[in-house]
């Protein structure tokens, strides 16, 4: 390996800190991030890749080589590109994995940890300072480098070549064993690494269909959109409910920047709380007249989003909770300054002082939006529901606690036998798409735009404790609780009030066995 | 298909290393291992070629 066989050879290489930093730099990638993963954690303590850090492995000999073509040709430019290239498809690659564990717990991660790092961490850092290696190479590049035709290797520089020689024919052992000859290829899940055939296990699940690419997977979710769902309540999952009937029907004569969101009553100050995409507004209690309100800078800080929940909370404060379940907690003043509020609010700056924004976290409610937002003051707790999306579909509702706005409780709530409801087959909570909460008396009361029905949780079972059709209801965005009524508002200022449904008892009486314990 | 992938990356170290004259052919085994590299690594995330965080 000392010399080529033939072509115009450049003179004995002498120092030149280009080569020598780049053969040390092959060196290093090759020995210590490679030689490491095949050596010591795949022959010592048996680690097998899985498929994904196959191919990071891969891409870092990839870049190594490269390496080798500059000792033995110099810094041509498409030596150059090349190496750019790898090392770009690189970082997507350790950001794709890191991603996959990014979020969990502290300590957890997938297969062996090294120096406090799990090894999909270390290939997403070793291609960073690739690329950092490559600029600061570049920059010590001078046009007689590019002149080079075919070098001899120093000693250090065939050292690097033999290294990399042996770590790869390595990894050609260890790809044989793990993965096979093709068409088998790298597994999401592999085994133990063994020299011993009788381990050994080759797949093809990678080939399996679909083949279909999709760029954001389960991460691409849909944001909300309520007019397409369907209304009639006959078509939900339970078919024909009792409806309830309506005490009153009008339109809310008030003016907002935008379409309401959602609806709250707070009892002490006798108020009603509508929000809008951004904007909060406090209104007397017959819904006529606004009393104040704001425009909030969903923007700046916590990405509010677009309000769709809205509580009264407890110390005079209330909450608007973005469709994200980003949230901010305002508390009217009419001494605000408004030249300190300019950059929480758009308009009406002196009316509120903004005292918290941030984001609930969830778990079972993670891949969801909420449209609702509901604050219980028994258990000094605000809730939220999910609603269904393109990908996936689920009735989750959330508890967090008041104090630190951290996640308490989370569940999928169940069907009590005792409401005399029984799903059609395969049908469920998942299909209702619950656009406003409230609390009372211990009762979750959620109204869903899809199929206008209003459900009934009990907060201490975690069931469905009854469920009624709401009649000619039309894009509901909130429910509030006021007296012994609800009030319903729609996406349009429709306002409906409704008599707060008792929970009936399972007995032949209950309106619901009339019409559900048959099927 | 990584155990032929390795097997590609040797020849072409080998080439750069035994043979230069062949500079050419270790150029495009670097492009057809890089290539190989890229189609089973998306092939392996289809589901989902983007890192899955929020965007």
């Amino acid at each position: 390996m000392t010399t080529p066989s033939s072509g115009s050879l450049a003179p004995a290489a002498r120092f030149d800190p280009v080569f020598t930093i780049t053969a040390l730099a092959v060196l290093f990638l090759t020995v210590v991030p490679v030689g490491t993963a095949v050596f010591y954690l795949g022959f010592v303590r048996g680690d097998s890749p899985c498929v994904m850090c196959w191919e990071q492995r891969i891409g870092m000999l990839l870049v190594s080589l490269v390496g080798l073509f500059v000792l033995r040709f110099g810094p041509r430019p498409k030596y150059v590109g090349m190496a750019i290239l790898i090392a770009a498809w690189g970082l997507l690659m350790g950001l794709r994995h890191v991603g996959m564990h990014a979020s969990r717990d502290v300590g957890q991660g997938f297969s062996l940890e090294i120096m406090g790092a799990h090894t999909y961490t270390w290939a997403l850092f070793t291609y960073w300072v690739c690329v950092i290696a490559m600029g600061g190479l570049l920059l010590m590049v001078r046009p007689a480098h590019l002149g080079v035709s075919v070098r001899t290797l120093n000693s250090l520089e065939r050292i690097t070549g033999w290294a990399f020689i042996v770590v790869v024919a390595a990894n050609v052992v260890q790809a044989f064993a793990s993965t096979g000859p093709p068409p088998f290829m790298g597994q999401s899940d592999p085994l133990r690494f063994s020299f011993n055939p009788r381990y050994w296990h080759w797949s093809t699940e990678e080939w399996k269909p679909p083949l279909k690419l999709n760029f954001r997977g389960r991460w691409a979710v849909d944001k909300p959109v309520l007019a397409s769902l369907p209304i009639d309540p006959a078509a939900g999952p339970f078919g024909s409910l009792p409806a309830i009937a309506v005490k009153e029907r009008r339109s809310v004569p008030m003016t907002f920047n935008a379409a309401p969101t959602d609806l709250a009553f707070d009892a002490a100050t006798n108020q009603f709380l509508i929000t809008t995409d951004v904007g909060v507004y406090l209104t007397d209690a017959a819904l006529a007249m606004i009393n104040r309100y704001t425009l909030v800078d969903a923007g700046f800080s916590a990405d509010l989003g677009r309000f769709a929940g809205a509580a009264f909370l407890d110390k005079g404060e209330l909450i608007a909770v973005g469709e994200n379940k980003s949230f901010v907690v305002l508390k009217p003043n009419d001494n605000a300054s408004a030249d300190s509020n300019y950059r929480y609010f758009l308009e009406s700056r002196d009316r509120f002082d903004e005292v918290n924004r941030s984001r609930f976290g969830t778990v079972r409610a993670r891949m969801f939006y909420t449209l609702s937002a509901a604050y219980d003051p028994a258990s000094n707790s605000i809730f939220t529901l999910t609603v269904p999306n393109n990908i996936a579909k689920r009735l989750v509702v959330s508890r967090f606690d008041r104090k630190d706005f951290t996640l308490s409780e989370e569940y999928v709530p169940a069907i009590t036998r005792d409401a005399c409801l029984t799903p059609f087959d395969k049908r469920g909570l998942n299909e209702f798409t619950v656009t406003g909460a409230t609390v009372k008396d211990g009762l979750l009361y959620a109204i869903s735009a899809a199929y206008s029905t209003l459900l009934t949780f009990d907060l201490q079972s975690h069931q469905l404790v009854a469920a009624y059709a709401v009649p000619n209801l039309k894009q509901p965005v909130g429910i509030a609780s006021m007296g012994d009524d609800l009030y319903i508002l729609g996406a349009d200022r429709a306002l409906t009030v409704i008599a707060r449904p008792p929970v009936a008892a399972a007995t032949p009486k209950n309106p619901m066995c009339t019409t559900e314990e048959k099927r | 298909m990584e155990f032929l992938n390795l097997l590609l990356i040797l020849t072409a170290a080998f080439l750069v290393l035994k043979r230069p004259e062949r500079e050419r052919t270790a150029f495009r085994l670097l492009v057809v291992s890089t290539l190989l590299m890229v189609v089973l690594f998306s092939l392996a995330t289809r589901s989902g070629i983007l890192p899955g965080l929020n965007y």
